[in-house]
């Protein structure tokens, strides 16, 4: 597994809070969730800024959990795993990584939707949040398909990248950055 | 009609519903399957505005955080109590600490998308 880009986040004077590589379950998600929630406590963090990473931690290792599949170019059976990442750099601003194994057809939905959060103020985001909530449009047996509005809504910057393993397999990284310190400027 | 009462995990709130009327789900929400989870909770909240529903119901949500479905699986909630408005006196509740930013932005965008549903915020 290429982790050479997670690796660099944690090297650039990051200090890495929690990071976990392998199988996931829920009950594993939630000790974690513990874990984030006592580093928030001792840190000091806002209740707004740690209720961000805290979401945005659900949404990814939730999503990693649901949608993960095998490296095997001809099975799209599920395979609960990849590699989260939590780390703070010296400016006190959080990064959560996470990477793990995506099918082509899932690619292909991801994708649009990540280009499209990205392109979007925070207003904006905020109303297709909510339209898309209102429609169900997305909404599908474990989400309600608006996971990475949700993730934008609460960060301040979101990278991806996907990395071709074969036809039909792809690493999927995304980083999520969270500034501790902002004001609620922009509405 | 029986009250309702789920105990609370790491991942799911406290769900307590009484037939007399008052309602309450407090804790965290990022169920492994959110609409299988709240299904129950959907499902007796349709049949106790079907027959014998008290006068007035009081709904009380005190929720620290919670995943995106959850949020999905509140909003077609507010939207069953919002079809059973005009029959019906129903308050809403939205508790939250008032440091919680992210609460609050979340019960303000519930009281715009639903209109004809008396949401209050109530901070603790």
């Amino acid at each position: 597994m290429d982790i050479s880009l997670i690796q660099k986040t944690i090297e650039k004077d990051g200090i890495v809070f929690l990071t976990y590589g392998g199988f996931l379950s829920q009950p594993l998600i939630a000790s974690m969730m513990g874990a984030l929630e006592k580093e928030t406590e001792t840190n000091e963090l806002s209740m707004g800024v740690s209720n961000n990473i805290f979401t945005i931690f659900i949404e990814l290792s939730q999503n990693m959990m649901n949608y993960s599949k095998s490296s095997e170019e001809n099975s799209n059976d599920p395979k609960p795993e990849g590699l989260l990442v939590v780390s703070r750099d010296e400016d006190k601003n959080y990064m959560i990584d996470s990477q793990n194994i995506i099918s082509l057809e899932d690619k292909q939905k991801i994708e649009p939707r990540l280009i499209e959060v990205q392109s979007l103020n925070k207003a904006s985001l905020k109303k297709r949040y909510r339209e898309l909530r209102r429609s169900g449009r997305e909404k599908h047996a474990k989400g309600g398909g608006i996971g990475f509005f949700e993730i934008a809504k609460r960060c301040d910057k979101i990278e991806f990248d996907m990395k071709k393993i074969n036809e039909n397999k792809f690493y999927f990284h995304i980083t999520t950055y969270i500034q501790s310190n902002k004001e609620k400027e922009e509405v | 009609m029986d009250n309702l009462n789920i105990k609370a995990t790491q991942y799911t709130p406290k769900i307590d519903f009484d037939a007399t009327g008052t309602f309450s789900l407090v804790g965290k929400s990022y169920p492994e399957n959110t609409f299988e989870f709240y299904e129950p909770m959907m499902n007796w909240v349709k049949a106790y505005f079907e027959k014998d529903t008290p006068a007035k119901t009081t709904v009380n949500i005190e929720i620290t955080y919670f995943n995106s479905s959850s949020s999905k699986l509140f909003f077609d909630f507010f939207d069953l109590l919002e079809e059973n408005n005009e029959e019906n006196e129903i308050v809403v509740n939205w508790i939250y600490d008032e440091e919680n930013e992210s609460a609050e932005e979340a019960g303000e965008d519930f009281i715009e998308d639903f209109e004809n549903l008396n949401i209050n915020l109530v901070t603790k």
